[in-house]
């Protein structure tokens, strides 16, 4: 009997001591009620997609067809507070292929409150447009101005090293940029003689030793950073390849950007105007233009180009309607102008309307109509109207 | 064309060195009062004002409750840099977004 009191009894406190251990409340119980405490190297996926439906009259022919989705995810590797890698993938379905580019990857190094300094494949401050508003989350019509994108006279994103920042002068503010990359190349017309004297941006590897340099102010001039207007240069001595008759020929660009954003009680809503103005001087040089009979014939023309849009837009972000502050109304002219006895020349006038249901802050439904008046250009010009339904997202 | 390259590269020559002058000659002091979040709340205007004049000069103002607060801080980091905001907007910013999601 006493050996079994013994037994009992070292069982009970020998259970008692090990289920102590186990209620340790300064270990596990304090450690588990810890806030959690995120690491110092942050990792994000952000970017944004689009897709719809776009149909496009010329002439006679109506063309539809809905538009495969874009998808392009933004990766941010947060290293510490100076410190940080964005990357930005682009999967597009057109042509019946899956394309994919890269639009920018660079590692960014903040030096100090008014200087960061960006190394890599970045989007040039050539205005505002390709910088800062082309994503389609953002761009309020489900199209791009003329001048921009393919074929288009305004670089959007080059490798290089840049140096940028802002100051706050006490109300009004400054922000700067300057950089310098490959450069753009010159079309010599050997690949595509209708492009000849075209600059080709994509320049991943230099074709010649002289870099582009550019740059961009922007001045916020009044305290509630309602608007803002900008200056942008960008210049490369030598746009030729080395060695060839081209490797003299030069380029010269600059950019006028404004914008105008401000809710304005009296009209219950926001107002959102921007603009930009390009131009672009290269050289005159001498192309070579090869006849069906296999004749072959020199020509050369004055190479200056410049585009132009207007874009005005307006929400009622004070109507009593839930329906109607989410609604926009959107109108943009464009225009671009060619070099005139250029294989590409081309005149071109564009009108967009569109009216934008914002599902949330950063997923619109799209509805835009636009028309295009061309002299010239690769499709040798006429009127083209289109009629566009997009939805896109951020994320 | 040559005489423009130059003159393009000159300015921003001028530019840079002018950048970097002002930078460095920021005294320590003023550095570290424009970083004292709480004092310019009270001096100047609020997070949540610059939130919605920073953001909205290229798209729609974000919800503070879509992220949180590790994932507003990789953002704030990388708006600062690609919309050049100055720091004073960055850190007001990013303070009214942690305590509002």
């Amino acid at each position: 009997m006493k050996k079994l009191i013994v037994l009992l009894l070292i069982v009970g406190f020998g259970h008692n001591s090990y289920g102590q251990t186990y209620n340790d409340f300064e270990t596990d119980s304090i450690e588990a009620s810890q806030p959690y405490k995120p690491s110092k190297t942050q990792f994000m996926i952000r970017g944004y997609g689009h897709t719809g439906l776009n149909t496009l009259s010329s002439g006679d022919e109506t063309e539809s067809s809905y538009v495969g989705s874009a998808f392009a995810p933004i990766f941010l590797f947060k290293h510490s507070e100076r410190l940080m890698f964005e990357a930005e993938l682009e999967f597009v379905l057109g042509g019946n292929e899956l394309e994919v580019g890269l639009e920018y990857a660079d590692v960014m190094y903040i030096l100090n409150k008014n200087m960061t300094v960006r190394a890599g494949k970045f989007l040039l401050p050539f205005g505002t447009f390709m910088e800062r508003l082309h994503p389609a989350w953002i761009n309020k019509l489900p199209t791009k101005p003329l001048g921009f994108g393919h074929d288009g006279i305004a670089p959007s994103s080059g490798i290089g090293v840049e140096l940028r920042g802002a100051f706050d002068l006490g109300g009004p503010k400054l922000n700067y940029s300057v950089y310098s990359t490959n450069g753009p190349r010159l079309k010599d017309g050997s690949e595509e003689p209708e492009e000849a004297g075209m600059l080709l941006f994509q320049n991943f590897e230099d074709n010649n030793n002289s870099k582009a340099f550019g740059g961009r102010i922007g001045l916020l001039p009044f305290a509630d950073s309602s608007t803002e207007i900008g200056f942008s240069t960008y210049s490369s001595s030598k746009v030729g390849a080395r060695g060839s008759e081209y490797d003299n020929t030069g380029a010269f660009l600059y950019a006028i950007d404004f914008a105008f954003v401000k809710q304005i009680p009296a009209i219950g809503g926001f107002i959102d105007i921007k603009g930009q103005y390009n131009n672009s001087d290269i050289d005159d040089a001498t192309f070579t233009e090869v006849h069906e009979d296999g004749d072959e014939e020199e020509y050369t023309f004055d190479n200056k180009s410049d585009s132009f849009y207007t874009q005005l837009s307006y929400r009622p972000t004070m109507a009593s309607s839930d329906f109607l502050k989410k609604l926009e109304l959107v109108g943009r002219y464009s225009n671009l102008n060619t070099p005139e006895g250029a294989e590409w020349e081309e005149q071109s006038d564009q009108y967009t309307f569109g009216l934008n249901y914002w599902l949330t802050w950063r997923s619109v439904i799209k509805v835009a109509y636009e028309t295009t008046d061309s002299v010239g250009g690769h499709d040798g010009g006429g009127k083209t109207d289109g009629f566009f339904v997009h939805w896109a997202i951020g994320f | 064309m040559k005489t423009i390259h130059k003159t393009v590269i000159t300015s921003l020559m001028l530019l840079i060195t002018s950048g970097i002058v002002v930078s460095c000659s920021s005294t320590k002091d003023k550095y570290i009062e424009s970083t004292d979040v709480e004092e310019e709340f009270v001096m100047e205007k609020s997070g949540a004002q610059l939130w919605g004049e920073a953001c909205n000069r290229c798209h729609l103002a974000p919800s503070p409750a879509d992220y949180n607060d590790t994932d507003w801080e990789t953002i704030s980091l990388h708006m600062k840099i690609r919309a050049n905001l100055t720091e004073k907007e960055m850190i007001k910013i990013e303070a009214f977004l942690k305590s509002a999601n």
